[in-house]
């Protein structure tokens, strides 16, 4: 078996007000694969993302990527260089409204990867074109739509050619029209060959014609894991089984 | 500001004492800096009507006289009347000819020369009052008005009149002005000023009996022997030689209470028609006041563009520290912020002009703690309004969604390049409003560095008033370039702001 390109052993996480968020997570993402993540919203799916994204220093486990340790419990300093190496898409856009699109996404490249000018531009329109939104280069995010902006953030995130792509629920801020636009995006990036990537979603349909493996999220703790035809079948676990609201 | 002064005087004076041989310098400079407070009015030393630029008055010629004697040049240091001990102190002058009474309180301090002027307390009441008030006695019960820290004021005291009675104000004219507008009842003043300032006006008559003589004498630093000595002589020689007596004669102020000092009058000198003091509001030479009030203007203007800058700059700066800097240097700047704040900004002009060169005296160092007023006042007016810019700054850096350093940290950017890339810029869109207003306020609050002899528009309005009885006019024609001063700033902050705002900011929901 191969190294996976992101890995997360025994994760465990708490709020000071929420309290004990995840209670032993392990993840293990194998490399130019759909890995899903579902779970009712509260189930830590959100944290759990956070973490692999390493926003966060969980307080006991390790994750790597790529073989190399980039957290582990004792460690709480989270190297930048492996950081970038993950990619993260969140529920809302958060693009950076003073820059246009393509400000947006060449900035990461620019400034941290120090990519010189022409060839951090020229990332920036692949990226944009990848998503679908090349005619929107120019245009500031208070221009654009929910879904537009969504994409670029999508694009911005591409830009920096991560290992893993994490994208959080990417379509719940959106309403049924822009969701299909965001998901079609998404569905393209996924049945691409190349890439690794982490999704958290409610979208069933999502998961289904996408993922390659899954992890189902209950109260903190992964509860099933597996391949994804793993959901097709009933009485694996009865929290799943109410998830998916089947008898 | 009077609250403040007793606590300079005692730390400039504790400093002061290290001063060496004051005669020895001014020779080896070959200048005798002496102070004044030029917005004090005629006839001491004021802008003359005719042309606000020169600066006359009857002690203007006992200085330049003066330092003649000694061997070297007159240079006038001006400052606010009430700051000048603090001023020579600090070694910004080496002595004072400004009207100094000599009193015990003031000895206790200073050294003083012998006497070069005697003076007596004259009542000045509306014409209308001119029978019913003929003396203190006949004025139980009425408020009288005075000038600040002035001789009239222990005078008004000793005679038994209550302290709510005394109504004391920073400018010489107001009194005068003040008992006119029937305010108060009647005014005590110098009989010389009185004669000046209410001897031409119908509306005014000066109560006939003077009372409580006193004299002015030139003040220098105790200690200064040498320096007193050499002054006490020249004077003697123009007491006796005739030439403090035509001074005094060319300027009306001469009288026979004079011969008591010794004085000699001298050869019979006409009176000069400036020193006439009277109402010349059909002959006021705009002209010439219009170029001084530009030049004025120019100045409040480089006082302003000047310090707003590096207080916006220096003020992201505390706020980054505030918001992110290790603890205890952000503990320091918070600190910083809040004392800045929380104390009024004439304090702190006045402790880094009269107070930070005793300092340096003391520590060894006043060339590096001596600092030119201009300098001083744009200092001031930036490290008080950068503490302004900070709580700004401080705001609309908050106002900054979390998901944008969220983002920013998810693509690896640094906290620094978050800050420089993401934050500031789009802070800096939320606060140009914010700043653009405290511009506005800046504006005017540049005035306060007047206190420091710092001739920006509202000290030279006033000066100019003063000396040509148009207080009124003058301060108009100053609130007319205030006003142009502030619109300018007005437009160019909204040029600024549009500039900013064609970046539309993203309207986004915080969700969790």
């Amino acid at each position: 078996m191969s190294t996976p390109a992101l890995e997360a052993i025994g994760i465990r996480k708490h709020w000071p007000r929420a309290g004990q968020v995840l209670d032993g997570c392990s993840v293990r993402v194998q490399p130019r694969t759909v890995h899903a993540l579902i779970g009712a919203s509260g189930s830590g799916k959100s944290t759990l993302l956070r973490c692999l994204a390493l926003l966060e220093a969980p307080d006991e486990g390790t994750i790597l990527v790529e073989g190399t340790t980039a957290v582990d419990g004792a460690l709480q300093r989270i190297d930048d260089r492996i950081r970038r190496s993950v990619g993260m898409v969140f529920q809302e856009p958060s693009l950076f409204p003073h820059l246009t699109a393509r400000g947006n996404v060449e900035l990461a490249p620019r400034r941290v990867l120090r990519v010189p000018p022409d060839e951090a531009r020229s990332r920036a329109s692949a990226a944009l074109d990848r998503v679908h939104a090349l005619h929107l280069t120019d245009r500031h995010p208070g221009d654009l739509s929910g879904g537009e902006r969504q994409r670029v953030a999508i694009a911005r995130a591409l830009a920096m050619q991560p290992t893993v792509l994490l994208c959080d629920e990417p379509t719940s801020a959106l309403d049924p029209m822009l969701t299909r636009e965001v998901t079609s995006v998404l569905r393209d990036l996924a049945l691409d060959a190349g890439t690794t990537m982490v999704v958290a979603t409610h979208d069933m349909d999502f998961v289904t014609a996408t993922a390659d493996s899954v992890d189902f999220l209950h109260a903190g703790r992964i509860r099933v894991s597996g391949p994804a035809d793993l959901l097709g079948r009933p009485g694996t676990d009865p929290e799943l089984d109410r998830f998916l609201r089947r008898p | 500001m009077p609250r403040v002064l007793p606590f300079l005087i005692a730390l400039a004076a504790a400093m002061a004492a290290t001063a060496d041989d004051g005669l020895a310098r001014l020779r080896a400079a070959g200048v005798m800096r002496w102070g004044c407070d030029i917005s004090g009015g005629a006839p001491f030393a004021f802008p003359d009507p005719a042309d606000p630029d020169r600066v006359i008055g009857f002690e203007v010629e006992i200085a330049e006289d003066l330092a003649r004697r000694l061997g070297v040049r007159a240079e006038r240091f001006s400052a606010d009347w009430l700051a000048l001990i603090d001023a020579m102190d600090a070694d910004r002058c080496d002595l004072l000819i400004n009207g100094f009474e000599i009193t015990p309180e003031r000895e206790r301090v200073v050294a003083f020369s012998t006497p070069y002027f005697r003076y007596a307390q004259q009542l000045v009441v509306r014409a209308e009052d001119r029978e019913r008030f003929t003396s203190l006695d006949t004025l139980r019960g009425s408020p009288i008005a005075v000038l600040n820290g002035s001789a009239s004021v222990a005078s008004l005291r000793s005679a038994g009149v209550a302290p709510e009675l005394i109504i004391e104000y920073d400018d010489s004219l107001a009194p005068f002005t003040e008992t006119v507008l029937g305010r108060v009842d009647a005014c005590l003043q110098e009989s010389f000023i009185a004669r000046f300032f209410a001897g031409q006006d119908p509306r005014l008559a000066l109560v006939e009996r003077t009372f409580d003589p006193g004299v002015y004498a030139i003040v220098t630093r105790r200690g200064d022997d040498a320096l007193l000595a050499e002054v006490n002589a020249a004077l003697e020689a123009m007491r006796t030689d005739g030439t403090l007596g035509r001074i005094l004669q060319r300027w009306g102020l001469w009288d026979d209470a004079q011969s008591a000092l010794g004085t000699q009058r001298g050869p019979i000198t006409p009176t000069i028609p400036e020193a006439i003091g009277a109402p010349a509001d059909e002959g006021l030479p705009w002209s010439l006041i219009l170029w001084s009030l530009t030049r004025a203007a120019a100045m409040t203007a480089v006082l302003t563009l000047v310090s707003m800058p590096i207080a916006t700059f220096a003020g992201l700066g505390l706020a980054l520290v505030i918001l992110h800097g290790p603890r205890p240097i952000s503990r320091i700047c918070h600190g910083y912020v809040l004392v800045t704040r929380g104390t009024p900004l004439l304090v702190q002009i006045f402790l880094l002009y009269y107070s930070l060169p005793a300092l340096g005296a003391w520590l060894g160092i006043p060339e590096l703690l001596t600092w030119n007023k201009v300098v001083v006042g744009i200092v001031c007016l930036a490290a008080n309004y950068a503490a302004y810019e900070a709580e700004i700054h401080r705001a609309a850096l908050q106002a900054i969604p979390p998901t944008q350093w969220d983002a920013a940290k998810a693509l690896g950017l640094t906290r620094w390049q978050t800050i420089r890339f993401i934050v500031v810029p789009q802070s800096w869109r939320l606060s140009l409003p914010a700043i653009i207003n405290d511009l506005n306020s800046l504006i005017k609050d540049s005035s306060l560095v007047s206190m420091i002899g710092v001739q920006e528009l509202l000290a030279v309005a006033l000066g100019i008033g003063k000396a040509s009885f148009a207080v009124p006019s003058m301060l108009v024609a100053a609130a007319a370039f205030y006003l142009a001063l502030s619109l300018l700033a007005d437009w160019c902050g909204q040029r600024l702001e549009r500039r900013a705002a064609a970046v539309r900011a993203l309207p986004e929901p915080i969700q969790r």
